[in-house]
């Protein structure tokens, strides 16, 4: 079963679209990453999957149900950190931790306290009083108590210094290993993207670009180099992702259709980071191309 | 107890570490036979990384023999098989060779060659039988 | 639900407990006082007897004259109301401020039962202090009200239902600023604003003509005892078919003259009397509770559809 089923989802803001016929699916049990710019609708595309935004056009399926149609059943199901991890700061953690009880059916108080003490933080500190990797902890541990099928994260790690960053990675993958959770993070830090997840979705210019294992993205892509030369005979065969030229040489990172037999290229593996920014600068047909431009 | 380190900038996947990393302990004697290799949840809490690269290497590990995972229980190392004989080392060494000529006779070259043979060394062994 | 929304605005509820209280202390002594005085002076066989002086008219006078300072700074107590009603809107709108809303819209409720919960204690607790506010200053001012009457403006904005309603009015115009502008400060400033002009407004023009005033002739001699505890909107001398008299004036720029006064035969007055008292509260109450209610409910809706 797919956790998450988009079907040429969009979102529209005014005249701009945030988020444009966005078709992909998150197989249940992974943890999938959402990378793209600033901008690119990773936000857009979370809110809807929790129903904090409708669709402009097109439809979401989270768990087989609707986020609109399916509020009620869905909500205890589907668990959401948001960008700025928003507590209300005047509670303290136990008052935090009661408001979860209290707006939540599933609520697990044992595992939600078992983490506060894990943390080290005393139960009557005032929320707005940490600091923010602790604070962003106290949100995880707010959505991870829900027990949810789903948990979304939007940038979770993004203002934290390492240290805090690992820690609640550490946390998110104790949580998976568990089972029973298929988890979405969008972030831009892709070396942790790539401990943490095993899936990926690249979302450039409001639109997907590239979804699927990471393993099979990497073990699919390929830097050639060779003399100067023109690109056609392995495009025909290969996905050209990016081709940059110099004098003497041409560099292509292509998607291999299998493994590439032409031996004028020198074939080098190429690591996640690479593949992600070339898809960030990759303008997929001629439309989107005429259409960014005019 | 084995403890395990990643290198993320090495260029080898992790899950390729943890079993190079197994293998090496038992190399060395850090891990004899019917020692038990951390949970995935230990492993998940020192290293950060997603559970499923940790099952996926202890499932590698348990198709090489190298150690054998009980459900419910735990992954455990394996009385290791004796090394090879010289004699089966130099007959598998003249086989290759044969294969290489054949290969570059038909214009691959050592990319090429490694590329195909790695392709069928990590085809699961049921496919291997059939 | 119940206790998430209780808990964010505890300390709007403490302070606008704090305010009565504040206020309950300052009276409650000064009140009991002024009702022994009351008592002692035998000043229940009083009313309604001033009207010749004497011995009534005096005590009556005695008394209003020492309690009146008290009375004169309970003037700006028709401001409470306004205050606790936008104190009390001050959660609703601080948690769309800062986004709160959306970690609350985030766990098992829907938005409805979010935003039903929130209003629903917000008008709750609001109806309360404003109902405790009018019981406190309708029994402070219990001795005058015997005397003077409770039509005079000032004293009819604490009494009766309508500081409910101003209560309410004030809530409403703070939730609907507020959901439409989602920052606190300005936003309840603004509301506050707007619960003085209209208050200012209905006070000074529109309640007296909420109920058709009447209109009573008399002769100069006669007593005018049925203004007794009214409301007087304009006195005015007329001649005895009851049509205005004017004042003959000296022609500009002709230098001193003498002006003949005319001989005032009669008066005439246009009141609303004491037994208008609940028709003009009920009026008034309905105006600001109709308006309350539409305020709230646009904050409601305007929240729940936007995203």
């Amino acid at each position: 079963m797919n956790a998450l089923e988009l079907d040429g989802l969009g979102k529209r803001y005014g005249s701009k679209w945030a988020l444009r016929d966005c078709t992909l699916e998150v197989p249940a049990g992974t943890v999938t990453a959402l990378v793209g710019p600033n901008g690119a609708g990773k936000t857009t595309l979370l809110q809807l999957a929790v129903g904090l935004t409708r669709p402009s056009a097109g439809s979401v399926g989270v768990l087989g149900l609707s986020p609109q149609r399916d509020a009620r059943e869905l909500l205890p199901r589907v668990g959401f950190v948001a960008q700025e991890h928003p507590l209300h700061r005047g509670f303290t953690i136990a008052e935090m931790l009661r408001l979860g009880r209290e707006l939540n059916p599933r609520w697990d108080d044992a595992l939600a306290r078992e983490r506060i003490e894990r943390l080290e933080l005393a139960r009557g500190q005032r929320v707005g009083k940490l600091s923010g990797g602790q604070q962003a902890q106290v949100a995880l541990t707010l959505a991870l108590a829900k027990r949810p099928e789903l948990l979304l994260l939007d940038e979770p790690v993004a203002s934290l210094d390492p240290l805090a960053r690992r820690e609640f990675l550490t946390m998110l993958m104790e949580a998976v290993s568990e089972g029973g959770i298929t988890v979405v993070l969008s972030s831009h830090i892709l070396a942790d993207l790539e401990r943490v997840c095993d899936h990926l979705v690249i979302l450039s210019h409001a639109q997907t670009q590239l979804a699927g294992p990471i393993d099979d993205v990497v073990a699919s892509h390929r830097v050639l180099t060779a003399p100067r030369t023109d690109p056609a005979t392995v495009a025909r065969v290969h996905q050209v992702i990016r081709e940059s030229h110099t004098e003497r040489q041409t560099t292509l990172l292509v998607r291999a259709n299998g493994h590439v037999y032409d031996a004028c290229w020198e074939i080098h593996p190429v690591d996640l980071e690479e593949i992600v920014l070339a898809y960030l600068g990759y303008a997929p047909a001629p439309l989107l191309r005429e259409a960014v431009a005019g | 107890m084995i403890e395990f380190h990643l290198e993320s900038r090495s260029g080898v996947p992790t899950y390729l570490q943890l079993v190079q990393q197994v293998r090496q302990a038992v190399r060395l004697g850090i891990l004899s036979p019917g020692d038990q290799l951390p949970t995935v949840k230990e492993v998940v809490s020192s290293l950060a990384i997603n559970p499923n690269t940790v099952l996926r290497a202890y499932r590698e590990l348990d198709l090489e023999g190298v150690v054998d995972g009980r459900r419910g229980v735990g992954t455990f190392v394996r009385e290791q098989p004796p090394p090879l004989s010289a004699d089966a080392v130099k007959r598998l060494r003249a086989e290759l060779t044969r294969w290489a000529a054949e290969a570059r006779a038909a214009g691959l070259d050592a990319d090429a060659m490694a590329a195909l043979f790695g392709d069928v060394v990590r085809t699961p062994a049921a496919r291997r039988v059939a | 639900m119940i206790w998430v929304g209780w808990r964010q605005q505890r300390t709007e509820t403490l302070l606008a407990a704090a305010l009565l209280a504040a206020l309950a202390a300052l009276l409650i002594p000064t009140g009991l006082n002024m009702a022994s005085a009351y008592d002692h002076g035998g000043l229940a066989s009083c009313v309604g007897h001033t009207d010749g002086g004497g011995a009534c008219g005096a005590a009556v006078d005695a008394f209003v004259q020492r309690f009146r300072k008290l009375g004169d700074l309970l003037d700006w107590v028709t401001l409470v109301p306004g205050i606790i009603g936008i104190l009390l809107a001050a959660p609703f709108v601080v948690a769309l401020e800062q986004r709160t809303h959306r970690l609350d819209w985030t766990q098992s409720i829907t938005r409805r039962r979010w935003v039903a919960g929130k209003l629903g204690l917000a008008i709750v607790t609001a109806l309360v202090a404003a109902v405790a506010l009018t019981l406190l200053i309708t029994w402070w001012r219990a001795p005058f009200v015997r005397f003077q009457g409770r039509m005079d403006n000032s004293i009819y904005d604490d009494e009766g239902t309508v500081v409910a309603a101003y209560a309410l009015f004030a809530l409403g115009l703070g939730l609907a600023v507020g959901a439409a502008w989602r920052r606190t400060v300005p936003a309840l400033f603004v509301a506050f604003a707007g619960y003085f002009a209209a208050r200012l407004f209905v006070d000074t023009w529109l309640r007296q003509r909420l109920v058709s005033p009447l209109t009573t002739t008399w002769q100069t001699k006669a007593g005018g005892h049925v203004l007794d505890r009214a409301w007087v909107l304009s006195v005015n001398p007329v001649d005895a078919q009851g049509h205005p008299l004017h004042l003959a004036e000296c022609p500009a720029g002709a230098g001193p003259c003498e002006v003949k006064a005319p001989a005032v035969s009669h008066f005439q007055a246009v009141y609303h009397p004491a037994s208008h008292f609940w028709a003009l509260q009920a009026r008034e109450t309905a105006l600001f509770g109709i308006v309350a209610i539409t305020l709230i409910a646009f904050a409601a809706v305007w929240t729940l559809r936007r995203d």
